[in-house]
């Protein structure tokens, strides 16, 4: 067992991180708004959560909280990133469409290029040293931190789905103009999926900067940003299982191909090209609709004696 | 600012964005017409890149599988002489529309035939994308080639004149980008404005639904549309190339982005916008004070901001009108 978890533990945690990047990009979705910012508050989660770890101004802070640092910093992440979401998202979901996903793909360039220019990000380096969470001797360790989030993540989305706030989001999502006339503001609920999409990015985000050590630009880019996508269309759009399994699945796939070295990457394109044709639905829709598959609708003929003796079907 | 220092801002935005311009007008042909982003058009920027490259030095020292291979041991019959030169850069561009019309067949039309939802093809054309790109890594390695400095001739590398007190310098190749720039866009516009073959794409962008039942084949003409696209972006790439050579695989995905920046600008789906929207951005990029010059690449994308706040169908979009 200790084997395994030292030579997979990392491999699990990112499997589980990715399920949650996947979900944070689900709950617009869920609005009907193709948001492509998770990794730009992914960003800036971990980018709060390393400054208050490493950066000599808060060592106070340090000092006094001790361990409790660590919350402190997933409460300044999920913060930061509901006010950034809000600022960010009220003139995008103004727009319908394709607006967003590249409103948010601006956005995230822009934290890229700031980030990489700041002196309290550490510029183009980034940040080192971070340290780890709670003391944590090994990486698999940090599935105490992920697992429940994603645990708690899941829980929120099924009790979300059935309230008043994912009735009013499926409405939208359906279509925008008649939830309007029936008196659900499109606006405000658009905001509200993209600000939850964003908490949970930057928490993920805040959880990760110790998890991987160093922080730097290269966490929030567009590549970043299409991953989180194909996890979520490839995993299935439609169901909170979807994102899960997509995430860690497209996260595994790669390890999985190692053995094809330079290959790899060439093959992982051609993962996305080849499963967003044949699983429109993704995984989980697809899954889905073969649990519920219909009963053939005609009977299956019984082959003709010709046939039985190696002769072709005349149609 | 000094007058000459606003006459080179100005002379080098221009050429830039032009750059962009033909570039970003590849994405809104397709999303014209199809209403989709074609996100694999970055990489065939790139594409036209290496293919004129490839025809012009034909040599790839020192990375990847074709590490050695030397096409062209007489040296290249492109080289020396602008005339081959140009010849060059358009076989490179129409491979580059050539490739782009493979991406459609492979990316695109199964995804239509399939009836899937649109927001998937942005999916798999960024795979395609993903295996071009590392393809390239792994056939010539993720250095920069530089296109040598008489590739094209014995030309004058820079024009400069005097202009008060200093002194305002244009390369050649900045002039050569923008007459090239130019001269397609006007072709362009004649294509699509005054041919049969312009008027179908005209209808097709319309309402796929009634060209076809006017007798236009939309599938061909969609293919059509990607094959523009994918000159004006292997263009737009060579162009590049000669300018700041060719920067390795991912070389395109920058201008991928920017080019996104410039259409939304102009309007989404308005030809003449992605011109403005191009210039606008060069324009903008070139009078970013030295200083602040790391902060060059979040411009066009500030100005994407900008103008979703202010007037959110682009400078010359259409207004949406929404449909019950």
């Amino acid at each position: 067992m200790a084997d395994f978890l030292a030579q997979y533990g990392f491999l699990i945690v990112t499997l589980v991180q990715a399920g949650l990047l996947g979900l944070s990009l689900y709950f617009p979705l869920q609005a009907g708004q193709l948001s492509l910012a998770s990794p730009g508050f992914y960003a800036v989660g971990g980018y709060v959560a390393a400054i208050l770890l490493t950066n000599p101004a808060y060592a106070g802070l340090r000092e006094t909280l001790g361990q409790g640092v660590f919350p402190l910093t997933w409460l300044a992440a999920a913060l930061l990133c509901g006010v950034l979401g809000l600022v960010v998202g009220v003139p995008a979901l103004r727009l319908r469409g394709i607006y967003l996903a590249l409103a948010t793909i601006a956005f995230v360039e822009i934290l890229r290029v700031v980030s990489l220019n700041l002196e309290v990000t550490g510029g183009a380096v980034g940040i080192f040293g971070i340290p780890q969470a709670f003391g944590f001797g090994e990486r698999w360790q940090y599935i105490f931190l992920f697992g429940p989030l994603l645990v708690l993540t899941l829980l929120f989305a099924r009790q979300l789905e059935r309230s008043r706030v994912g009735r009013a989001f499926r409405a939208i999502r359906e279509d925008e103009l008649a939830a309007d006339a029936m008196g659900v503001p499109p606006t405000r609920y658009k905001v509200l999926a993209f600000v939850i999409g964003a908490v949970l990015a930057g928490v993920v985000g805040a959880m990760s900067a110790p998890f991987l050590n160093t922080w730097n630009a290269r966490q929030g880019s567009f590549d970043a940003s299409i991953a989180i996508l194909a996890f979520v269309l490839i995993g299935g759009s439609r169901n909170i299982w979807g994102p899960v399994v997509g995430g860690a699945l497209l996260t595994a796939i790669p390890e999985l191909l190692r053995f094809l070295a330079d290959w790899r990457l060439v093959i992982n394109g051609l993962v996305l090209v080849v499963a967003s044709l044949y699983l429109p639905q993704g995984i989980v829709g697809a899954l889905e609709r073969w649990r519920r598959r219909p009963p053939p609708r005609r009977p299956v003929p019984a082959p003709s004696p010709a046939e039985l003796r190696g002769g072709r079907r005349t149609p | 600012m000094e007058l000459s220092q606003l006459v080179q801002n100005l002379l080098n935005g221009l050429a830039i964005g032009s750059v962009y311009a033909i570039f970003a007008l590849g994405y809104t042909l397709v999303f014209s017409i199809l209403g989709i982003i074609n996100f694999a058009h970055g990489a065939v920027f790139t594409l036209g890149a290496y293919f004129t490259y490839t025809l012009v030095v034909g040599q790839f020292e020192n990375n990847g599988l074709l590490r050695g291979v030397n096409l062209f041991p007489q040296g290249s019959p492109f080289a020396g002489s602008p005339w081959t030169f140009a010849l060059a850069t358009l076989i490179g561009a129409v491979v580059a529309g050539l490739i782009a019309v493979l991406i459609e067949r492979l990316a695109f039309r199964p995804m239509r035939a399939r009836g899937a939802e649109p927001l998937l093809a942005l999916v798999s054309s960024l795979g395609v994308a993903l295996v071009i790109v590392n393809l390239i890594q792994l056939l010539v390695g993720a250095e920069i080639y530089n296109f040598p400095a008489n590739a094209y001739g014995e030309v004058r590398p820079a024009l400069s004149f005097q202009l008060g007190e200093r002194v305002v310098i244009i390369r050649t190749v900045q002039l050569i980008i923008f007459a090239v720039s130019l001269v397609m866009l006007a072709v362009l516009g004649y294509v699509i404005g005054r041919t049969r073959v312009g008027k179908a794409l005209r209808a097709v962008a319309e309402s796929p639904g009634t060209a076809s039942l006017l007798g236009i084949s939309v599938d061909r003409f969609i293919l059509i549309t990607f094959f523009l696209s994918g000159v004006l972006g292997g263009l737009a790439g060579t162009l590049v190339g000669t300018a700041f050579g060719v920067a390795g695989p991912y070389f395109g995905v920058t201008y991928g982005l920017k080019g996104l920046a410039v259409i939304v600008l102009g309007g989404l789906g308005s030809i003449p916008g992605a011109v403005v929207g191009g210039l606008v951005i060069g324009l903008a990029e070139a009078f970013v004070p030295g200083d602040y010059s790391a902060y060059k690449d979040a411009v066009a994308f500030a100005l994407l901001f900008a103008i979703l706040l202010v007037r959110p169908q682009g400078l010359l979009g259409r207004t949406q009108i929404q449909k019950v």
